[in-house]
């Protein structure tokens, strides 16, 4: 796959700006084209920071306050040149720095519109041709030829997001702008960048909202004083964060048990296969055993549509905990998220986790479709900090004669009245029983495991 | 870096023209947006100040100088405050727009053209009032028209050329030296006075002073201005080839000024 943004080595300085040094620069910068900053005259922003972000890949910076995402993004942007590296962005670009930057107060949100669109690198045409979308985006028809000082900043910032995501750029970066506007309008963005993403628009976004660049992202960046700590899966890279600020040390899971197949905790491998386990977390408690078991308690590894299924998690309580929260998440194959939720978000509150124990997630009817599918377990805090994250830790697949589409076969039948009938029922197309889903296993996956 | 050349500031002028011209026309708007007459104050303002010299100069202190001298007056103020407003406003032009610096990919050299190109609406909208106070006067027999006149679109695009190079600069350097908007002020303010806008600079008795006045760069404009309209002659070899000099000049200073400080605007603004 090809890149949209290469950042390479890039380092930024700041200058400290003094009552003399602006005309000293002013100085340096005409006579001797040298604006190469005195380490005392500057403050680094960013260190060393390296990743490339792939075309229609959805990509995440967090951090805390003056880690330097904003400056990073600018440098994307191009509105600010890092003093030593290189950037390089493919395609056509829109930055949503500040919503609305460039909006005149005294004349009209229609006049607006247009120079706003021009500034974004449009032509007068076409944004002729987008008019009536972003006036229906942005919901203020009524007052589109009003001038945008009368305006609430509710209005100011949802004209200018409508602007700004109609410009069809290839790399849309968004700096914390998805805060803005009411409930319904923070979904309209949402959904608006998810469809963004859906065409493959590569997308950049630093924000606060951890759960955004969870539930948005494909990949994350956390920097810290300017240098980048992590880079990889969101979730992964969200938990570490996380821990950080509740300042514990990310620690290297180890578990006695190896009946789940990989030891955990292994450094972020670019070569690693997509469905191979992920795990990190901080030890506190542990998912000894991950498996996914039939009524009687034996393991499955294939099962028909429609079975009855047990998760059970076997829970290692190294440090007792009060606060804590057991999750569950299935995936298809191809990354769809097909059902995900944990103890508190069906509201058990936590009361005490002391000893070992067993934790049995039962679905008296596992009801999906032929295919692939992974298991996440996790047992964290209620404000998302990890004591043990196991990423695709069991793979299953469910097997079955019928080709119907979809992630989810709810339970049905056909019924049929009058004049409608249908000869028989070909037997050889319903439910498969385990044997030959184990088959239909065996012939999909290829052989991956590392040790 | 690409290295500023002569065709550099055409090139950028084309490729931001309608960004450019988008935020001319929003300037124009939202100065008079509010405003009961509107638009109209751009024909309104220097037909008042025409109105305003004949006033002053045929009643309070009649002038010696040449006749009839309100036209005089005019023919040289209008260029002078193209100049000038141009000029000074550019020094505010980038600062005064740091949202636009910082938060957008926005090319900062289209600022300082913009308020450029807005002063030039303003001065060519004066022209026809200029020019049928030529035709009045012209009637009452006091000059007679040339067909020299047709030559004023020249001048005027050489002097838009001067005057963009120097908003250039000062837009640049004024977000790093501040102080250069008061030193502005008051230099232009002098400028007014050793351009030969109130005077013919042939009377001027003392010959260094008129070295200093044909030393400052308006004087051939504003001259040529005259010699085009009120004398009715073609402008002097010497003050073409200055006026080209000076436009080319300020042009390609002005270009390479802002070139280097560019890369300085978004992190000293």
């Amino acid at each position: 796959m090809s890149f949209a943004i290469s950042v390479d080595h890039v380092d930024k300085s700041y200058r400290l700006w003094g009552r003399r040094s602006q005309f000293a620069t002013l100085k340096s910068a005409l006579l001797k084209r040298d604006l190469k900053l005195a380490p005392d005259a500057s403050v680094p922003a960013l260190r060393d920071v390296t990743f490339a972000v792939d075309k229609g890949e959805a990509f995440g910076i967090i951090g805390r306050n003056g880690s330097g995402k904003s400056t990073l993004l600018k440098i994307i942007t191009g509105i600010l040149k890092p003093t030593s590296g290189r950037v390089t962005v493919v395609g056509r670009v829109a930055a949503l720095i500040e919503l609305g930057a460039g909006f005149h107060p005294e004349i009209t949100g229609r006049e607006n519109v247009y120079i706003n669109g021009i500034m974004l690198g449009l032509s007068r045409r076409e944004i002729e041709q987008r008019f009536d979308k972003i006036v229906d985006f942005s919901g203020i028809r009524d007052f589109i030829d009003q001038p945008v000082k009368t305006y609430s900043s509710g209005m100011y910032v949802r004209l200018g997001f409508a602007v700004a995501v109609h410009v069809d750029p290839d790399v849309l970066l968004i700096d914390e702008v998805l805060s803005v506007g009411d409930e319904e309008f923070s979904a309209k963005c949402v959904a608006k960048i998810q469809e963004m993403k859906y065409r493959g628009v590569t997308l950049v976004f630093v924000t606060h909202q951890l759960d955004q660049v969870r539930n948005l992202c494909d990949r994350a960046l956390w920097l810290d004083h300017g240098a980048a700590v992590e880079i990889g899966d969101p979730t992964r890279v969200v938990d570490a964060y996380l821990q950080r600020v509740a300042g514990t040390q990310v620690s290297t899971v180890t578990t006695s048990d190896e009946s789940a197949g990989e030891r955990a905790g292994d450094p972020p491998d670019k070569e690693k296969d997509p469905m191979e386990e992920e795990r990190w977390g901080s030890g506190e408690v542990i998912l000894r055993r991950v498996a996914i078991t039939d009524p009687e308690g034996r393991d499955l590894v294939a099962l028909g549509a429609g079975s009855p299924v047990t998760i059970d998690l076997d829970v290692e309580v190294r440090v007792p905990q009060t606060d804590f929260v057991f999750g569950i998440g299935i995936y298809h194959a191809d990354g769809t998220c097909v059902y995900g939720t944990n103890t508190d978000l069906e509201g058990l509150l936590p009361d005490a986790l002391q000893s070992d124990g067993r934790v049995r997630f039962v679905m008296p009817s596992l009801d999906l479709i032929a295919g692939s599918y992974r298991v996440d377990a996790a047992v964290h805090t209620r404000n998302g900090r990890a004591f043990d994250y196991r990423r695709g830790c069991i793979r299953f697949v469910v097997g079955s004669r019928i080709h119907d589409i979809g992630v989810y076969r709810p339970q049905h039948d056909w019924k049929f009245d009058g004049g409608i009938t249908f000869r028989a029922v070909d037997n050889l197309k319903r439910n498969v029983p385990a044997p030959i889903a184990e088959y239909i296993r065996s012939a999909e996956e290829k052989p991956k495991r590392r040790k | 870096m690409p290295h500023a050349s002569l065709l550099m500031p055409l090139q950028v002028l084309y490729r931001h023209r309608q960004l450019i011209a988008a935020l001319t026309s929003r300037d124009l708007k939202a100065r008079y947006r509010g405003s009961i007459l509107g638009f109209f104050w751009s024909l309104a303002n220097p037909l008042l100040l025409l109105g305003v010299y004949t006033l002053v100069f045929t009643l309070f202190f009649p002038s010696k100088q040449v006749q009839p001298y309100p036209l005089f007056l005019f023919t040289g103020i209008l260029p002078w405050t193209f100049f000038a407003a141009a000029v000074l406003e550019s020094t505010t032009s980038v600062i005064s727009n740091a949202g636009l610096i910082k938060k957008v990919m926005f090319p900062a050299e289209a600022l300082p053209l913009v308020v450029v190109t807005s002063h030039l609406v303003h001065f060519v909208l004066a022209l026809p009032i200029l020019l049928l106070a030529a035709i009045a006067f012209a009637i009452h027999g006091d000059i007679t028209l040339h067909a020299t006149i047709a030559l004023f679109p020249f001048v005027m695009i050489l002097q838009t050329c001067f005057v963009a190079g120097l908003a250039m600069m000062v837009a640049s350097a004024s977000v790093l030296f501040r102080d250069l908007r008061d030193i502005l002020t008051n230099l232009i303010q002098l400028g007014f006075f050793i351009t030969p806008i109130l005077y013919q600079i042939d009377t001027i008795g003392s010959r260094p002073l008129r070295a200093l006045l044909r030393l400052n760069p308006m004087t051939p404009f504003v001259v040529t201005y005259q010699d085009l309209l009120f004398f009715g002659h073609l402008p002097g070899l010497a003050d073409t080839l200055l006026m080209i000099a000076y436009a080319f000049a300020s042009l390609s200073v002005g270009f390479v000024v802002f070139e280097r400080l560019r890369d300085v605007l978004a992190e000293a603004i």
